[in-house]
This record gives C-alpha cells, structure tokens and sequence, in this order.
C-alpha cells in the first residue's frame, strides 16, 4: 500500500513538475532575454486556464473541442502578452527592476480582477479529452492517463524549445539579443520585434500550461498567486535563464513536493520555499545558471 | 544662505505643529468610522516607512516585508492570548521579535544582491507565512488568533487612535532622525554606488543588515498596532501579496522623500475606501493606478511636488540604478 | 620604501591581464604608468585597491601585506584611488559626496541620531575647495560637468586621507585648459599633503609634467621604468608609441 501511495504520487510529481516546468521556462526565458521578472506571468497563465474552460465550455457539443481550445487558447494568450509587451513592457526595458516588479504587479491585479470580472468567482472544471478520459496502469498503479499525456508533452516542449534555441536563425537571434541587444540591432535585426516575439513565446507557453492544468485541477481566481511563486521556486532552482535548468528545477520541485506531503505533510507545503531559500543561499544562480 | 536655511527649517516646524495639532484634533470631527480609517493610514505610514528605510534610503528592494510585519502581529497576538502579557509589554515585543528574525532573515539576504536579494526575501516571507499556517496548534493556522483583548482605557476607537497617533509620531520621529543622521546617509550612498562606497571604507554589507534589522523594527511595530488595532490576526498578514500593498503605497507616495510613504499611505487608504464604494473590483482599478504610476510618476506623489518646485532634480533615465 | 609589488600577476582563463609585474615605490614619489589601452594598467590599480585579487605574488603596502585585503580593509590602510570612468554618487549632492568620504574616514558615519548636516561641515568645504568645487555644492553629482565630476573623483579619494593615491586618467575627456587647471591641482595637492601618487594616464603633457618617474606597461607587462627623458628615449617603448606624440 505504502508502495502503491510513494507510486503514485511519485508520477503525480512528474505530470505536475512538466506542467508547471511548460510555464516556468516561459518566464526563465522572458527573464533570460528581456531580463524582466513578469510577475504577471501567473495572471497570464490563469487567463489561458479561463480560455481553455470558455472555449471548452461554450462549444461542448464541439467533437474534440479541448484541442482546439488547446491550440487557441495559448494564442490568445500568446496575443493578450504581446499587446502588453508592446504597450508597457517596452517602456521600461533598462529600468530598475523594482519598477519592473511594480508594473507587472499592476498587471497581476488587473487580469486578475478582469477575469473574475469575466467569468466570476467559481470553482470550474474541464474534463479531460478523448482519448485520456480514463485511467491506465502504470507500474502496479491506477493513474489518470490525461497525466500520463502531460507527462510525455513535457520532455517534447522542452526538446522543442531546446532546437529552437540551438538550431534555429531565430534561436541564435534570440540567444545573441541575450548577451548583446546593441550589437544585434546594429546588425540590423529588429530587436524590438525579438522582444516582442519572446514574450509572446513566453506567454504561450504559460497559455498552454494553463489549458493543460484546466484538466487536472480547478480553473479558479487566485491560481496565478500560487503558480508564480512556484514558478520562481523553479526558476530559482534550475538557474534563470536556463531552459534546462527549467525543466530540472521542476521535476526537482514536483517530486519533493508530492513526496514531501507523504513523508512530512506539515513541512511540504513551505517545502519548495526552504528549497528556494537554500539554493539562495549558497547557489544564487542556481543549478544551471552562470554566477554574475 | 544660512538665514535660508534657518526659514526652511522653521517653515517645517510650523508645519509640523499645524499637522499635529490637526491630527490631535480629528476624531472630534470625523466619526467613529473614518477614525478608523485614520488609524488605518497611520499604521500603514510605519510600515510604508519602515520599508523605506531599505528601498527608498538604501535602494534594497524587498518583497518580503510582510512577514516581518506579521511577526510583530503575531508576537503581540500570542504573548497576550498565550501568556497573558499585559498589552503595553506585548506591544513592544512586537517590533524586538520582528527585529530578532529580520537580523536572521536579513543575514543571509544581504549576501546577495538585486533580483536575487527580492526572491530571498519573498522565500523567507513565504516560509513565515507557512510556519503561521502549519503550526496550527500554536498560531492557530488558518483561524488566526482571534478575540485579542486590550485595556480598557484604550478599547474604544477614539482611544486607540490617540494611542496609535503617539505611537506612530513617535516612530516616525525616530526614522526621521535616522534619515538624516550620518547613518542614513550612508545608506543613500550605498544605495547610490556600493562598490565606491566600499572604496571609501564602508563595510556595505553590515550597513544593509543594520538598515534590514531597523526596517524589520518598524515593520514589526505597524502590525502590533495593528493586532491591536484589529483585536485579530490571520496567517494573510505574512503573504507576499500583501506585502506589495506596501511597496505599492511607497511608490504611491515616493520613496525618495521622508514624507512620500506617508502621504502614499493616505492616499492608498481613501482610493481603496472610495473605489470600492463604486464598484467591486477594487484591484482592477488599483492595478491600472500602479500601472500609469510607474509609466508617468515614478517619483510618487512626494517626488512630483519636488521637480515642480525644484531645478536640480534628475529625472529618471534609463540606466537609473 | 611605501609600495613593494613582488611577481604580481593576474589571469583571466589564459589572458595574462598583469604578468609577473614588480615594482618598488618611495615614499612621497610622484610617479605615472603609461602604455597602450589593454596593457593591465587599470587591472593593475584593481590589484593594488582590491578590487581584484592577485592570482599569484604580493602587494606590501607600509610593510604589510595587502594582496587579499578587501577594497575597504585596503581604503583604511591608507591607499585611495580614482576610477576611469566617473564612479561617483549620482543622486547625491556634490557636497555630500565629499562629506560621506570625510565622515567615513572620521569614523563617524555609525550615528544615527544627530543631522547629518551638521557633521563635519568645515573638513568637506576644505576638500571641496580644494578641487575648485565649493561653488557647486549644492548640484547634484550627476549633474556636473564631466570635468567636474572627475575632480569629484578626486576630491572623495583625498577625503579618505590616503597616503597613496592612485589615480586611473584624472584627465580623461577634458579641454586642454581643464587638463592644465586639473594637473596643477594635483601637483598642489599632493606636495603640500605629502602623497606618493601614481598616475594612469595617456596624456603625456601631463604625465611629463607631474613624473618623476615614468613606467611603461605593455600586454601585462611592466618593460621600461625611469626618469621621463630616459624613458621617452626608450627604443622599445617608441616602438609601441609609433604613431603616438609625445
């Protein structure tokens, strides 16, 4: 039985960790090139989890209606975050990050409240789509094969991002805008349009993670207060910047966390604050990151 | 030029008194419920202030402040519940115990710096904010401590805020003299270029400690006043986002000027009073506010009356620190 | 003798930013180091006022033994430098730019009680005279014009009442008469206080002028040292200046 429980949450870890790690290389990305901390990378996140549950919900009928919504809804996020970018974030590159923080922090009020302006305080559920409607068994243990799906897209999200970065022009454009904007502009790339389209990149990637989540946890105010501090704890862990480090951080996290509750419920829940704590401490930049 | 100097200063205090003697004379004409709001404004204007001490003077940016808040709260809540402190004792404990962990907290934070020092003092904060919740048999969890007793002579809302004004005065002396102490110039120097100020002999990083521990004091003794003030405490006071109302308020009302904290406190309290008599979604609105502040009034309230009156301001420019 | 270096070198992964340098300055000399840009010139101050930290030899500053001393343990020795590029406190006043060095020196920057603006008024006002400041106390430092806030650079170091002075390019970027009004300061200063000083610079009418002594530094390496004339005869050190007017 004992073993069963560690089994179970153990996977439950993993589809969770890939979950949060498709949102949190978003904002290690946005971090990485426009050296912006987006607080309101959780809001954007929530909003894509509210598209996913509209989409869903208003076109049930709709055959395979939460593909769609998994392929429009993370646009429309992708599209929500490049009117801001545009719009504000453009104004306050270079500036100090307190401004930064701020500003982003007015953003997590705003969509905050515009989606409880939307769609109201409730508790909504999507269900998982054909063909991850059941449970499947997995090493000895019953486990919802929609977070298996997840579990398998994550590693895949990653690969994808990876080849982005290292083998595409856009890639090495965006690596190079990292260390040396000036030197990429004079060059003649639009670095404007670079930052516009990382953190569009960024946006859809939390946009998808948040449709991924609609259908393994509650669409609900208050989500994006709880996912970006997971998202930092991450970030913390794997190094800012570092798509690995990312993707490490987060099985890091997920697993500690679902074991954790298991071994000492009392101290997981703060568990990913004293890991965060920790690696401050005596790693700053993490696992994966370079020191300054 | 000393003359000058002389009329300045005395302009100042004739102000101060006209102030004071205003405030003294407040709840005779407002009611018991904007009273409240007064103290409300007043317990906010130490906290505001005291995280000022680290980001306006030292240029420390901390998002972390409410857990020091909310251990004032709690030391005051516990010693008077747990213990039966009598209260004039529990609030003083207040700010020493915030000051204890801000000393601890403080430690290790200061080792680092910029994005790296914020995330360590949200961490922290967040633990603080776990350990209030888990430890349900001590702090109460989720329930919070609730039904906290005061004296009577200062139970009715009048009284408090008599209490809370001395209080506050008091506090808001002492930071206004660290400020312009020698100490506290030191922190804008720090704040202004650290690596020159080490080439100059000073041990920067014990001066950001000292000004972390100070900060944590004031912090501390907002949320005793305002455990008092409330006659209960909830595990919300040490979340981050709680914390950002204070970072906002001092942004509101500009971090480079003593006063600034205070008049953005003020101003806080009446738009969150006034927007939410209009509608519901208070933090739609509040958002769009920081928004247009940062974009169009980085120097808050107190640091545009200071351009408009002054020739040798800086503006903020891109490579501003 | 104030200063021993003994092999002091610094690398960076293979770049030898100073190699094996060793130098012995007298008490009260008045000395520059020349040498094209990239030479180890500046990393060589970053050594000596620990900033950075040598990756083999030795700093004896007074006798004692500075190479690992942090940049604030080097400032209470007794060693004060000025930075290339202006590496002052913007948004603070001018004055008080000068009064945070003086107050750190006096030891009294630990109060937290009495106004600022009441400490140590006269000794401020003093340096900033010194550097032709006094009419601008009240402008804010980010403000002044270059040429100012390079003489603001000197001002905080000698507030720090340092026996040795290192100065990396007092002049850059100023006017022909800023550089002369400035290199007279400096010989001023330095005699009537007593200062060794050593000097970075690339202007050579003001290295000529203040030097009694002159050394070469060229790809971490210090290859010529003497007086200005023996120097300036030095086939090698012409050979790296070709193109260059004394």
């Amino acid at each position: 039985m004992v073993i069963e429980n560690l089994i179970r949450q153990f996977l439950s870890g993993l589809s969770v960790g890939m979950v949060i790690f498709i949102i949190a290389v978003g904002l290690s990305l946005i971090f990485g090139t426009l050296k912006i901390l987006n607080l309101a990378h959780g809001s954007i996140y929530m909003l894509g989890a509210f598209l996913c549950y509209w989409l869903t919900s208003t076109f049930s009928t709709a055959p395979g209606i939460f593909w769609w919504a998994l392929i429009l809804a993370p646009i429309g996020a992708a599209l929500f975050g490049g009117v801001i970018e545009v719009v504000l974030l453009r104004r306050i590159y270079g500036w100090h990050m307190m401004y930064q923080w701020i500003l982003t922090f007015g953003l997590v009020l705003f969509v905050g409240d515009l989606c409880k302006l939307i769609w109201g305080v409730g508790y909504h559920m999507v269900s998982p789509p054909w063909p991850f409607k059941g449970s499947v068994n997995v090493l000895g243990v019953f486990f919802p094969s929609y977070n298996l799906f997840v579990m398998v897209l994550g590693p895949i999200i990653f690969c994808g991002l990876w080849a982005l970065l290292r083998y595409t022009t856009l890639g090495k454009i965006i690596r190079s805008a990292t260390y040396n904007p000036e030197m990429v502009n004079a060059l003649g790339v639009n670095v404007p349009l670079v930052y516009t389209s990382v953190f569009m990149l960024g946006c859809w990637l939390a946009g998808l993670g948040g449709s991924l989540m609609a259908a393994m946890s509650a669409v609900t105010l208050g989500m994006d207060a709880s996912i970006i501090i997971e998202c930092f704890i991450i970030v913390v862990i794997g190094g800012l910047g570092s798509t690995l480090g990312a993707f490490l951080g987060a099985i890091i996290f997920g697993l500690a966390y679902t074991l954790g509750i298991v071994v000492f419920p009392g101290v997981a829940i703060g568990i990913g604050f004293i890991i965060m704590a920790i690696i401050l401490i005596i790693r700053p930049w993490g696992l994966m990151g370079r020191p300054e | 030029m000393k003359s000058l100097w002389n009329r300045i200063y005395t302009f100042r205090a004739v102000w101060l008194a006209i102030a004071l003697i205003f405030l003294f004379a407040l709840p005779s004409f407002l009611s018991l419920g904007h009273t409240s709001l007064v103290i409300e404004m007043l317990i906010l204007a130490v906290a505001a202030c005291g995280l000022n001490l680290i980001m306006g003077y030292a240029g420390m940016v901390s998002f972390g402040p409410a857990g020091l808040y909310a251990v004032g709260a709690y030391t005051t809540a516990l010693l008077i519940v747990k213990a039966n402190v009598p209260f004039g004792l529990a609030i003083m404990a207040g700010p020493v115990a915030a000051a204890i962990i801000g000393f601890l907290v403080g430690w290790f934070c200061v080792r680092l710096t910029h994005v790296y020092f914020a995330l360590l003092t949200l961490a922290f904060s967040q633990i603080i904010h776990t350990i209030i919740f888990q430890w349900y048999s001590f702090t109460g969890g989720d329930n919070g401590i609730v039904g906290i007793r005061v004296p009577d002579y200062i139970a009715s809302i009048n009284h408090y805020y008599y209490f809370t004004l001395a209080l506050t005065v008091v506090c808001l002396a002492l930071m206004w003299m660290i400020g312009n102490s020698s100490f506290g110039k030191t922190l804008q120097a720090i704040r202004e270029n650290p690596e020159r100020a080490e080439f100059i002999g000073i041990h920067v990083r014990i001066y950001q400690l000292a000004a972390f521990v100070l900060s944590s004091f004031f912090l501390g003794a907002a949320g005793s006043l305002f455990c008092g003030f409330n006659r209960n405490v909830f595990p919300v006071y040490a979340h981050w986002i709680k914390g950002a109302d204070i970072i906002v308020v001092c942004l509101l009302g500009g971090m480079y000027k003593f006063l600034g904290p205070f008049l953005g406190s003020i101003l806080y309290i009446i738009l969150d009073k006034v927007t939410v008599s209009f509608t519901e979604y208070w933090p739609l609105v509040l958002g769009l506010i920081i928004v247009l502040l940062v974009l169009f009034l980085r120097g808050g309230i107190a640091g545009f009356f200071t351009e408009k009156f002054s020739a040798t301001t800086i503006r903020g420019s891109r490579e501003e620190r | 003798m104030i200063l021993e270096v003994e092999g002091l070198t610094k690398s960076f992964g293979g770049l030898m930013a100073v190699n094996k340098v060793d130098l012995q300055i007298e008490d009260r000399e008045l000395s520059s180091i020349i040498g094209p840009n990239g030479a180890g010139k500046t990393t060589l101050f970053n050594l000596l006022s620990g900033k950075l930290r040598p990756s083999s030899g030795r700093v004896i500053f007074k006798g004692e033994e500075i190479s690992k001393l942090s940049p604030r343990e080097i400032c209470l020795k007794g060693i004060g430098r000025s930075f290339q590029r202006v590496n002052i406190f913007p948004r603070l006043s001018t004055f008080d730019n000068v009064q945070i060095a003086v107050l750190s020196e006096q030891k009294k920057t630990r109060n937290l009680f009495i106004p600022v603006r009441k400490m140590v008024r006269e000794k401020t006002k003093e340096i900033l005279e010194s550097v032709m400041l006094a009419d601008k106390e009240e402008v804010l430092a980010g403000l002044l014009s270059h040429g100012d806030q390079k003489r603001l650079e000197l001002g905080i170091a000698l507030a720090t009442r340092p026996k040795l002075l290192l100065l990396d390019e007092p002049t850059a970027g100023m006017s022909p008469e800023e550089t002369k009004k400035t290199t007279e300061l400096i010989q001023e200063i330095v005699q009537d206080q007593g200062l060794t000083l050593i000097l970075i610079e690339h202007d050579m009418s003001v290295v000529f002028r203040i030097s009694e002594k002159i050394r070469v530094m060229h790809m971490g390496r210090m290859i010529a040292e003497g007086k200005p004339e023996e120097v300036k005869a030095n086939n090698e050190v012409q050979k790296i200046y070709i193109g260059e007017e004394a």
